[in-house]
């Protein structure tokens, strides 16, 4: 489903190459692990993935389904059922979560041409997503993500990761700043998604989220490119011995 | 300045000519009422007007909004679309219509009302005593230290009719002002002018469109433990050249709060005079601008001024202007705090955001402060939409006209929080949503 | 006792011992004492003869004398602008002296003991080492012998002549030309030609065109491309002479790729009838080049009831003129009984970028009406500007600024902060900021808050033992951390000490 195929990118302002020719593929239902250390490119994949501006893709391609991402405005790679969540998720006072949340669920199933939700069936439905994640009330009225905790703005992307129900999740750095307890709520939210249908690409500096959402396939990514592949004893591996002996050995 | 003063004197002298002449032919034009309780006051509006002239480049408080058109004798015509004025429709309020600046009786709810004495301006100067003889042209007069400002002068001089409105007690419906537009050139002199009593209440609405060219002015007086809401919104859309003033006197404890809408269309500059002079009282004063300058000339201003002369008091001024196609918005704002007036809680944030290139915001926020123990601050930003927030929306599916619209009402939320009631906020923000999304699809 | 404070509040915070003592042992207004010696006085008054006459004085060609008159007649046309909030008796014209020197300063003294005594007692008093005093008393050969310690070249100028410029063999070597304006005139035309009005222009504004006729020294300064400056450069100005206007001109150009720290120190004796100080600084500023400028004004602010002071017209505008150009003014302005001073910065240059840190403070019956100006014409310009005013006393204290971006200044940022602290309920702090963003892509941000010394941080340092002038220099120095920070070291010290005695009975 998600295919990437020898991508190369430079940031549009600075004669910087970020990634050097990155090759990717994350089938169906299947939960895939981006690590690597800082700097190796993790963040620019998934922000290159779901369209911002800023960089410019100089060579390689990348697929969602029969979806060209590359050529696709950021709203559309949504409504083909991309997800991002962001690793610092933005602040937008003034705009009401659920209002934030609504507007978004109807534009993504109007650009499928499926019928927009009625004001009820929105309520009911935000309403049985949130308990699970433990967000009240009075947390879907405040303003998006606006005097949340670190913990509050995670679990709100997975809300909103919950009511608009894509194909495939990036998670960039989601366990960034995250105590144990939050962590696992965060984990339990992505885990209690899984489906055949749908696929995660985990980006994670650190194993320790690894505990919580096992993937089928580990990558460890290092300047712009990467440069190992293996299984969940790949994350264990980084765990007991730092980057630093897999650079190594790779050269 | 130092060159911008040079520039600014060499541009007077390039300008120059007789102030007695631009203010005789303006004179001329108007049908000058010679009042009965408000006669005395038109009188010394008058001698004051003439003392003063009417304003030029030269003068600092219009170093940025070009005095030309106000200085018309006559109006220009403008086109405008007839519609009926269908918000806080669902509200139930007091009506009272006016049309090209003149009570219309037969279109407006009958003057009554539990806890309010109300009648017209119009009506009651016929009489040669009123309760409004003590206020009218009287806090205009004292708004007029240290800045001049020559139109409200005209507005006491020669302002035909208006609301006056004596609140006793707490008035539920708020009273409602509908400015109806009929003569394409209409120019509009409307003086309205409210006594709250001590503890009473009121909300007064104003929408509608006001004429081709108007001067409003609008005097209000708080009593001790008053409470005034003001909420205006001016006709969008429709091309008008127009200029307004809030003078406000705020007694003891007392609560003043004025909100404005403008959306497209407008020359306008708004002076709000607001004189803090009761302790441990309120006053916020706000407003939320759209301007497209594509659709005719957009030039909105918005000049304050809040003296703080008594303690314990709280001053806001929360001005929002989105601006584009070359849409020019102007904050110019001051807070004084008077020798004495301790404890003073004043804050001011003016912000524009710039929709695309050549529009431009102007903005002079002041303090001018002789008491120690105050906390005073001011804000002022600049900027286009922000692109993170934009991408965060897009990536959630939203498109692009959807979040700039989002965006938008996120920038004007703070002012639009000033409006206390939910409802009249509720119509509001409707309004404005329904604007922005039919523009957004357009 | 004050380490440990200095670990347990935050009030300590950038401040350190030194202010207390400085507190403790230092009198009210440290130069104040004025120096007799023989001067030489021009007729009071100014008319195109005393213009012909400082032209003369000066050895000046015909060209510059043209240019004078110019001024001077451009001079008579204009009225002194009244827009600042100050206020201050009408200034005669007439009534003031527009040339002043040192009778001794007409023939070169061989060695310091032929020099006027009396004016190396003056350099003492300003803290001039010995040496650089040799060299600014004119002493043949003086300027060839090393110095130690810290290397500052210092030009100074008394009343209205430079008096000598140290350190000028070791600046030629590097290329740098640093001499007094006057100097500069008859020995480097083409750079005084090319540049001088270039940035302030003749008919600028009535105090600038006033300069222009009758300046009557400065210091002039050129550091040639690729060039570090090798020391600091730096000019002491004195007023001294009684009903003296001081006009001095400052003229530094910074070619392509090259860096100079300036440093200008300012002091006059008390005296109770106000002296007029009405001096323009011009800086060019090319391409990669870079300028510091920092000021410690000092002049003397009149006394308690508000008699005598210099008045302080000053025109100081930079213009990074090419792509890539920094400046940076910082000011600490704590005397004079007005200040009308906007140092600005015209960004014309791509990517080019304007600072201004100031501490302005007001005390007794000051006034002060000060700020910048950030003019962004080029692309990609940046700007930030640090003020910090301080009123006590009967002071009135404004901050008055414009930031303004141009239409063709895309992608351009400036950041404001500005704070006023009143100590007292008689003083006044006012700002009046102009910002006039006319492109959408530039993003400006201005913030101001106004307050009076936190009384919990001065309840704290007097439970701990300090007297309340002590504990108020010391939240004010906290206060002004940010633009101390910002001044070259010796300046920094200097500063905070003045910061101190600038407060002194404020309180209470």
């Amino acid at each position: 489903m998600l295919n990437i195929k020898n991508l190369h990118v430079k940031l549009e302002d600075e004669d910087k190459q970020i990634l050097k020719g990155v090759d990717l593929t994350v089938p169906a239902g299947e939960v895939h692990a981006i690590m690597g250390p800082n700097g190796s490119g993790k963040s620019t994949l998934s922000y290159v993935l779901s369209g911002r501006d800023g960089y410019e893709v100089t060579e390689g391609e990348a697929s969602l389904y029969d979806h060209d991402l590359l050529d696709m405005e950021p709203e559309e790679r949504a409504a083909a059922g991309l997800f991002l969540a962001f690793q610092y998720p933005v602040e937008i006072p003034g705009v009401g979560n659920l209002t934030f949340l609504r507007t978004a669920v109807n534009a993504q199933r109007k650009a499928r041409g499926e019928e927009e939700l009625s004001s009820g069936e929105f309520l009911k439905l935000v309403r049985e997503k949130a308990k699970t994640l433990q967000i009240d009330a009075e947390m879907l009225k405040r303003p998006v993500n606006v005097g949340f905790s670190g913990g509050e703005k995670k679990r709100n992307e997975i809300l909103q990761m919950a009511m608009l129900e894509p194909k495939m999740c990036i998670l960039d750095e989601t366990d960034s700043g995250l105590d144990v307890d939050a962590m696992r709520l965060v984990a339990e939210g992505v885990n209690a998604l899984r489906s055949p249908e749908r696929s995660f690409l985990v980006i994670t500096h650190y194993q320790r989220l690894l505990d919580h959402i096992k993937p089928d396939v580990v990558h460890i990514m290092s300047n712009g490119r990467i440069i190992k592949t293996g299984g969940p004893e790949l994350a264990l591996e980084v765990e007991k011995n730092g980057y630093g002996d897999l650079l190594a050995e790779v050269g | 300045m130092a060159d911008t003063a040079v520039l600014a004197a060499q541009t007077v002298a390039a300008k120059a000519r007789p102030a007695g002449t631009a203010l005789a032919a303006r004179l001329a034009e108007l049908d000058l009422p010679t009042g009965g309780f408000t006669r005395a006051a038109r009188a010394d509006a008058a001698a004051r007007l003439e003392a003063m002239g009417l304003p030029g480049a030269r003068d600092e408080y219009w170093r940025y909004t070009d005095p030309a058109p106000f200085n018309a004798p006559t109006a220009d015509a403008l086109a405008y679309t007839d519609r009926e004025s269908t918000l806080f429709g669902g509200i139930d309020r007091l009506k009272l219509v006016f049309v090209d600046g003149r009570f219309d009786a037969s279109a407006s709810d009958a003057l009554e009302g539990e806890g309010l004495e109300i009648t017209t301006l119009a009506a009651a100067d016929a009489a040669g005593d009123h309760w409004a003889a003590d206020l009218y042209g009287k806090l205009e007069a004292s708004g007029q230290k240290p800045v001049k400002r020559p139109f409200a002068v005209l507005n006491t001089l020669a302002a035909v009719d208006g609301v006056l409105i004596r609140v006793t007690g707490k008035v539920s419906r708020p009273v409602h002002v509908m400015y109806r537009r009929v003569a394409l050139d209409a120019d509009v002199t409307v003086h309205h002018v409210v006594r709250l009593e001590e503890g009473s209440e009121l909300t007064l609405l104003e929408t509608g469109g006001i004429g081709a060219r108007s001067n409003v002015a609008m005097e209000v007086e708080l009593g001790r433990e008053a409470r005034f809401h003001h909420i205006a919104s001016k006709r969008a859309d429709d091309a008008k050249v127009g200029i307004g003033h809030v003078f406000a006197r705020v007694g003891e404890g007392a609560l003043f709060k004025s909100f404005t809408l403008s959306v497209n269309g407008s020359m306008m500059r708004n002076e709000g005079v607001i004189e803090i002079v009761g302790d441990d009282a309120v006053a916020h004063i706000a407003a939320a601008v759209l301007g497209d300058g594509g659709e005719g000339r957009f030039h909105h201003d918005d000049t304050v001024f809040i003296t703080h002369a008594a303690e314990r008091c709280e001053s806001r001024q929360v001005y929002k202007k989105v601006l584009k196609n070359g849409a020019h918005g102007i904050f110019q704002g001051k807070i004084l705090v008077k020798p004495g007036a301790q404890k003073t809680d004043g804050y001011q944030i003016s912000q524009g955001l710039l929709l695309d290139e050549g529009s431009q915001f102007l903005a002079k926020p002041e303090l001018e402060i002789y008491a120690d123990d105050v906390k005073c601050s001011h804000g002022s930003t600049t900027g286009a939409l922000d692109e993170t927030a934009m991408f965060y929306l897009r990536s959630r599916g939203v498109p692009k006209e959807q979040a700039v619209v989002l965006l938008v009402l996120s920038f004007l939320a703070d002012a639009l929080d000033e409006i206390e009631d939910d409802r009249l906020r509720g119509d509001i923000l409707t309004r404005l949503d329904e604007w922005l999304t039919s523009r957004a699809s357009a | 006792m004050a380490e440990q404070i200095s670990d347990a509040i935050e009030v300590r915070e950038g401040v350190d011992r030194e202010t207390v003592e400085t507190v403790q042992n230092m009198g009210s207004y440290k130069y104040g004492w004025d120096t007799e010696i023989e001067m030489e006085y021009a007729p009071k008054g100014v008319n195109e003869d005393i213009v012909r006459l400082i032209s003369a004085k000066n050895e000046e060609p015909e060209w510059m004398t043209e240019w004078r008159l110019q001024a001077f007649r451009r001079w008579q046309t204009m009225t002194e602008p009244k827009w600042a909030m100050l206020n201050y008796p009408e200034i005669n014209y007439q009534d003031q002296y527009y040339y002043a020197r040192p009778k001794s300063m007409e023939v070169k003294p061989k060695s310091l003991d032929e020099v006027d005594p009396k004016l190396l007692a003056t350099y003492e008093k300003l803290g001039i080492p010995l040496k650089e005093q040799m060299i600014l008393a004119g002493i043949e050969g003086s300027g060839d012998t090393p110095a130690e310690g810290r290397k500052v070249a210092v030009d100074a100028v008394f009343d209205s002549v430079s008096v000598g410029t140290t350190f000028k063999d070791e600046l030629a070597k590097a290329g740098v030309i640093f001499c007094s304006i006057s100097e500069a005139i008859r020995e480097h035309p083409e750079l005084v030609k090319k540049y001088l009005g270039s940035v302030v222009p003749q008919s600028d504004n009535f105090f600038a065109t006033l300069n222009s006729a009758v300046f009557s020294d400065g210091s002039f300064v050129y550091i040639p491309p690729g060039t570090r400056c090798p020391m600091e450069l730096s000019t002491y100005f004195r007023i001294n002479a009684e009903n003296t206007g001081q006009f001095e001109r400052t003229l530094i150009i910074a070619d392509k790729g090259s860096y100079v720290s300036y440093l200008e120190g300012c002091t006059a004796p008390k005296r109770d009838v106000a002296q007029l100080h009405a001096a323009v600084v011009e800086i060019v500023i090319l391409e990669d080049a870079e300028v510091k400028y920092s000021t410690v004004q000092n002049w003397f602010p009149g006394d308690e009831e508000g008699k005598g002071g210099i008045y302080n017209f000053v025109t100081k505008r930079a213009d990074c003129r090419e792509a890539r150009a920094k400046v940076m003014w910082t000011q600490v302005e704590t005397g004079s009984a007005i200040t009308w001073k906007y140092p600005s910065c015209i960004l014309r240059g791509e990517e080019s970028q304007g600072e201004f840190y100031s501490i302005a403070i007001a005390n007794n019956m000051q006034q002060a009406d000060t700020g910048t100006k950030m003019i962004h014409l080029g692309k990609n310009t940046r700007s930030r500007i640090v003020s910090k005013g301080i009123s006590a006393g009967k002071a009135q204290n404004t901050y008055r600024g414009l930031v303004s971006m141009h239409p063709k200044a895309t992608n351009s940022r400036n950041y404001t902060q500005c704070d006023s602290l009143l100590i007292g309920d008689q003083c006044g702090a006012h700002t009046v900021p102009y910002i006039e963003v006319k492109n959408t892509s530039s993003r400006v941000e201005h913030e101001a808050t106004t307050s009076k010394v936190d009384d919990d941080q001065l309840f704290y340092c007097r439970a701990r033992g300090m007297d309340e002038e002590e504990a108020v220099a010391l939240v004010v120095n906290g206060f002004c951390r940010e633009v101390l920070q910002a001044l070259p070291m010796e300046f920094a010290m200097e500063a905070q000490s003045l910061v101190a005695i600038s407060l002194e009975g404020s309180v209470g």
